[in-house]
C-alpha cells in the first residue's frame, strides 16, 4: 500500500514536471528572429535529420522541425505573419506548387543555387528549388520477364502485359505526377486511353505501397510494378531478410530511353515568405544543394543529386546512368488535376 | 404543431436568462468554430468539380462508405453489446478478468492493426504460410483466400477495435438496469435480454454507435490502406490531387450530413420512448451462475472480439519488437511517452469536464434547443482529423487576430504554433466521446431525481453536489478512459498541429509505420497499447467499486 502511494507520489511528480516544462514550451511560444532555423517538413524526420546534423556541424545553426505528410501549407497560411517557419521541404512537385500558388513563399536571390539546380528543376521566379530527384521506373521479376521485353511506360497498355501489373493506388501523388507526364508528353487523349488499357491489364485492384509491389512480383501475383527507384535501394540494404528477397526478385527498368527519358521528380524546398531568418534559410538550401549534402541524398535514401557537377554514389551509379525526361517540373503539378480527374475516370 | 411550437418559443422567451444555458451555448458555439470554418471554406468556388465527381466517382464512395459505416456498425454491436451482456449478467470463471479486458482493443491505433492485420493474413503471412505447407499449395493461383485489403477486411478490422466504444456504456446500463425490470420479464417468461436488457440499453448503445460510425466516416490510414474509396479518400484526393481545399470541405460536409441525419433520426426515434422509474428498489440483479456448457459459451463471446481487437496484433506487434534491441529503443522513447501522457491526461481532464458540464447543463437546465445544439457541438468528430484540424487552424488563426486587436498587439500569438493549438483541437474532435460517456450516464438517472431533491430545498449546485455528481462517477471514469486512450494514439491532428520538436507515440509510429518499417514502428506502438493498459486496469478497479 505504501509502495503504490510512493509510486503515485512519483508519478505525480513527474506528471507535474513535465507539465511544467510544457507550459513553459507554450510561452516560449513561436520563435522570433534567433539563431535556430524553423523547418516545415512533408519528409520524414528520420530521413532528414543526417542533413541538419551536418548542417549544423558546418554552420553551427540549430533546426527545429515539424513533420507532417499533409496540410502544412495550410498551417502556414493560417498562421500568416506570425509563421515561426524558415524553410518548407517537400518531397514532391505538387507540394511545392501548393506552396507557391497559396502565396507562401519568399523569391531568393542566390547564384549558388541558380548554378547547383539545372533550370527546368526550380521555379522561374526562384521560389522553391528541386533538392533531388526521384526517377519512378519499372520493375520487372528477373524470372518471368525477359530483359528488353518492356521498354516504354506506353508498352504497359498492349495486351502481352493484361493481368500482369502491380500499382499503387493512381490517386498516389506519385503516380498523379506519372500521369501528368503522359499528359504532357503524349497529350490528354492519348494519355486517357493508355490509363484505360493500363487498368485493364492490371492483375490487382491497386493497392499498397511501393514497396508493396515489388513483394508482389516476389510472390508471384504480378509481373511488371511501377515504382519509385529509391525504393529499391532501401529493399536491397534492408534489415529485414524478406524485403531484400524482394528487391533480389526484380529487375530495375528505366523507361522510355530511345524517347522523352524517365519520369523524375523531386523533393524540394523553398524560403517561407514570412521568415525572419530568410538569409539563413538561404544558407541552408544553398548547402543541401552542395556536394556532401546532394551526396547524402544518394547515401541515405538512393535519390539521385539534382546537381550536375556531383556525382551519384557507387552504389545509385551501379543501378546504370540513364536519360531523364526535361519536362519542366512546373507542368507535373499543373496538369496534376486534370490527371487526378482522368484517374477518377479510368477507376486507377 | 406550429402552435405548440409558438407557444412554447413564447413560454421560453419568457423565461428570465439562466446562466447556466447562457455559458453552455457560449461552450458549444466556442466548439462548433472549426466546424463552422470548414462549412464556411465549403461555400467556396469548387470549379465545377462535382459534375466531375458526380460522373465518375461519388457513387463509389458513397456506397462503400454507408457500406462500411453499417457494416462495422453491425459487427460492433454484435461484439460489444454481447461481450457486454455475457459479463453483466452471467457470472463465470474468468469473469474479473475479461471485463476490463475487452476494453483493451480500444488502445490500439486503427493505422497499427491494419498493418498487423495485413502482415497477418496475406499471402506471405503466418497463416497463409501454414495453410500452404499443410496442404501443398504452390502459388496464389492455387487456392482461394479472402483478400483482407477489401471492404470486408476494412469492416472486421475497425469494429474489432471500435466495439469498445460501445461495450463500455452498454456495460453500464445494463449494470444500472434496475432488477425489478429483468424480474418483470422472469415472470413473464419473456427473454431477459430483448425484452428488457436490450431496449432498456439502447440509449447507451446508440451513443456508442454514434462514436464507431463517426470515427468509421472519419478514418483515412485504414481505408487508404486497404484501398477502400470512402468519402474520406475522396476528400484527400480532390485537396491534394486537384488543390481544390473548398471541394474538399463540401464532400466533407456530405459525410458530416450523414452522421447529422443519423442523430436527428435517434432523436426522433428516441423522442417517443422515455420511461420514469419510480420504482424504489434500484438494485442490480445478481448474476446468474453457469454451466459448464454456458461458461464455454460465455468464453467465445469474449474472447472473438479480443482476439480480433487484440490478441492477434499485439502477437504480430510483440513478434517485431522480440526482434529488434528493445534497451535502446525503450530509451529512445522514454521523453515521447511523457510528451504523450501528460498531453492526453490533460486533454482528457480538460474534455471530461467541459462534456459534463454541457451535458448537465442540457439535460437539467436547458430546453430542447440546447439539447440540440449540445449535440451538435460534438460533431466535429465526423470530419477527418486533417480536415478538422485545418478547420481549428482557420479558427485558432481568427481568435489569435482578435486577442492581437485587443491586446494592441502585446499577445501575437496565443494558440498558434503552441501546444493550445492542439488541446483546441483534441477539445472539438473528442468532445463526442466526452459527450456520449456523460449522456448515456445523465439518461439512466431518473427523471425525477433532480426534481425531487429540488423540491426538497436543495439548489441546482447542491443537487448537482449532492446527488446527480455521485451517480455519474462511473461514466465520467469511463468517458475519462475512452478520451485519454484515444488522444493517446491520435495521429493527423497531433501531426499537424504540434509545436517543433514535438512527438507523442503516434507520431513517432507514424513515421515508421508509413514507410511499413514495421520493426521499428512495432515498439513505439506496444507502447501505446501498455500506456492505454495502465487507465483500463485502474479505472475498471474504480468502476468496480461504484457499482
Amino acid at each position: 500500500m505504501k509502495l503504490l502511494r510512493y509510486i503515485r507520489v512519483s508519478v505525480m511528480h513527474r506528471w507535474l514536471c513535465t507539465a511544467f516544462a510544457l507550459l513553459a514550451l507554450w510561452s516560449a511560444g513561436p520563435a522570433a528572429a534567433s539563431d535556430t532555423l524553423n523547418i516545415y517538413s512533408h519528409r520524414q524526420q528520420i530521413l532528414i535529420q543526417p542533413f541538419l546534423d551536418a548542417f549544423t556541424k558546418e554552420t553551427g545553426i540549430d533546426t527545429n522541425v515539424v513533420y507532417a505528410a499533409k496540410g502544412l501549407a495550410q498551417r502556414l497560411q493560417a498562421e500568416g505573419a506570425a509563421s515561426p517557419a524558415d524553410v518548407i521541404l517537400t518531397v514532391d512537385i505538387a507540394r511545392l506548387a501548393e506552396y507557391a500558388a497559396l502565396d507562401l513563399l519568399a523569391p531568393v536571390q542566390s547564384d549558388l543555387l541558380t548554378k547547383n539546380i539545372p533550370a527546368h528543376l526550380r521555379a522561374n521566379d526562384n521560389r522553391w528549388f528541386g533538392l533531388s530527384e526521384r526517377a519512378r521506373i519499372l520493375i520487372a521479376s528477373r524470372d518471368r520477364v525477359a530483359n528488353g521485353a518492356i521498354l516504354r511506360l506506353e508498352d504497359l497498355a498492349k495486351p502481352d502485359w493484361k493481368g500482369r501489373i502491380c500499382t499503387r493506388p493512381g490517386s498516389h501523388v506519385y503516380n498523379r505526377a506519372l500521369m501528368a507526364s503522359l499528359i504532357a508528353a503524349n497529350g490528354a487523349e492519348a494519355a486517357e486511353s493508355w490509363a484505360r488499357a493500363f487498368v485493364g491489364n492490371l492483375a490487382r485492384k491497386p493497392q499498397g505501397n511501393d514497396r508493396a509491389q515489388a513483394k508482389a512480383i516476389f510472390q508471384g501475383i504480378c509481373d511488371v510494378a511501377i515504382m519509385n527507384s529509391y525504393y529499391y535501394g532501401n529493399m536491397k540494404f534492408s534489415d529485414d531478410a524478406e524485403q531484400r528477397a524482394w528487391a533480389d526478385a526484380v529487375r530495375l527498368v528505366f523507361t522510355n530511353q530511345q524517347d522523352r527519358g524517365n519520369h523524375v521528380n523531386i523533393s524540394g524546398g523553398g524560403v517561407a515568405k514570412h521568415s525572419k531568418n530568410k538569409e539563413m534559410a538561404v544558407r541552408f538550401l544553398e548547402f543541401l544543394t552542395g556536394e556532401a549534402a546532394q551526396q547524402l541524398y544518394g547515401k541515405i535514401n538512393f535519390e539521385y543529386p539534382v546537381n550536375p557537377a556531383v556525382a551519384p554514389p557507387a552504389e545509385l551509379a551501379s543501378w546504370g546512368s540513364f536519360k531523364r525526361d526535361t519536362l519542366p517540373i512546373e507542368r507535373l503539378a499543373e496538369l496534376a488535376p486534370q490527371a487526378q480527374m482522368m484517374i477518377d475516370r479510368v477507376g486507377w | 404543431m406550429v402552435a405548440a411550437f409558438l407557444s412554447q418559443w413564447r413560454f421560453a422567451s419568457r423565461q428570465p436568462i439562466d446562466k447556466w444555458s447562457v455559458a453552455t451555448v457560449l461552450l458549444c458555439g466556442f466548439l462548433l468554430g472549426p466546424v463552422a470554418a470548414l462549412l464556411l471554406a465549403a461555400l467556396g468556388d469548387s470549379g465545377g468539380l462535382w459534375a466531375h465527381l458526380v460522373d465518375t466517382v461519388l457513387r463509389t464512395y458513397v456506397t462503400n462508405t454507408l457500406i462500411l459505416m453499417f457494416g462495422v456498425g453491425g459487427v460492433a454491436i454484435m461484439f460489444g453489446v454481447s461481450a457486454a451482456w455475457v459479463i453483466s449478467r452471467y457470472d463465470f470463471v474468468g469473469r474479473n478478468m475479461f471485463e476490463w479486458m475487452l476494453l483493451l482493443p480500444a488502445a490500439i491505433p486503427a493505422y497499427i492493426i491494419a498493418y498487423c492485420y495485413t502482415d497477418f493474413f496475406e499471402y506471405a503471412g503466418p497463416l497463409q504460410t501454414v495453410l500452404r505447407t499443410s496442404f501443398g499449395w504452390q502459388s496464389p493461383r492455387d487456392y482461394w483466400f479472402p483478400e483482407i485489403r477489401s471492404l470486408g477486411g476494412a469492416m472486421l478490422v475497425m469494429a474489432s477495435v471500435l466495439y469498445p466504444y460501445i461495450y463500455m456504456v452498454t456495460r453500464i446500463a445494463f449494470r444500472l438496469t434496475p432488477a425489478s425490470l429483468f424480474e418483470i420479464a422472469l415472470v413473464h417468461n419473456k427473454s431477459q435480454f430483448w425484452h428488457v436488457g436490450l431496449p432498456l440499453a439502447r440509449p447507451a448503445i446508440v451513443a456508442g454507435l454514434a462514436l464507431v460510425m463517426m470515427e468509421v466516416v472519419s478514418d483515412f490510414g485504414t481505408v487508404e490502406y486497404f484501398a477502400v474509396q470512402t468519402i474520406t479518400l475522396g476528400i484527400f484526393n480532390v485537396w491534394l490531387g486537384m488543390n481544390n481545399l473548398a471541394a474538399a470541405a463540401q464532400i466533407s460536409s456530405v459525410g458530416f450530413v450523414f452522421i447529422l441525419g443519423l442523430l436527428g433520426l435517434e432523436l426522433y426515434a428516441r423522442s417517443r420512448q422515455q420511461y420514469v422509474s419510480t420504482s424504489r428498489s434500484q438494485t442490480p440483479l445478481p448474476p446468474l451462475p453457469t454451466s459448464r456448457a454456458s461458461t464455454c459459451a460465455c468464453w467465445i463471446v469474449c474472447i472473438v472480439p479480443l482476439s480480433f481487437g487484440f490478441f492477434i496484433p499485439l502477437g504480430v506487434l510483440l513478434g517485431f519488437v522480440l526482434r529488434s534491441d528493445v534497451a535502446a529503443n525503450l530509451r529512445a522513447i522514454q521523453p515521447i511517452i511523457a510528451n504523450s501522457v501528460t498531453v492526453a491526461v490533460v486533454a482528457a481532464l480538460l474534455i471530461m469536464v467541459i462534456a459534463g458540464f454541457i451535458v448537465l447543463t442540457a439535460a437539467f437546465r436547458a430546453g430542447p434547443k440546447i439539447r440540440k445544439l449540445a449535440l451538435m457541438a460534438s460533431t466535429g468528430y465526423a470530419f477527418p482529423g486533417t480536415i478538422l484540424a485545418i478547420g481549428v487552424l482557420v479558427y485558432a488563426s481568427q481568435i489569435d487576430a482578435v486577442l492581437r486587436a485587443v491586446s494592441g498587439g502585446l499577445v501575437s500569438s496565443f494558440l498558434i504554433a503552441s501546444l493550445g493549438l492542439l488541446l483546441l483541437a483534441y477539445l472539438v474532435r473528442f468532445q463526442a466521446v466526452g459527450h456520449g460517456a456523460m449522456l448515456s450516464g445523465v439518461r439512466r438517472l431518473p427523471d425525477n431525481l433532480m426534481n425531487a431533491s429540488r423540491v426538497l430545498g436543495h439548489g441546482y449546485v447542491d443537487s448537482l453536489r449532492k446527488v446527480v455528481l455521485p451517480l455519474l462517477k462511473s461514466s465520467f471514469l469511463a468517458g475519462l478512459m475512452l478520451v485519454f486512450v484515444d488522444i493517446m494514439k491520435e495521429l493527423p491532428m497531433t501531426l499537424l498541429l504540434r509545436p517543433f520538436d514535438f512527438e507523442t507515440l503516434a507520431t513517432y509510429t507514424y513515421q515508421f509505420a508509413k514507410d511499413e518499417m514495421l520493426e521499428q514502428a512495432a515498439l513505439p506502438a506496444l507502447m501505446i497499447v501498455l500506456t492505454g493498459l495502465v487507465p483500463v486496469i485502474l479505472m475498471s478497479s474504480m468502476l468496480r467499486r461504484y457499482r
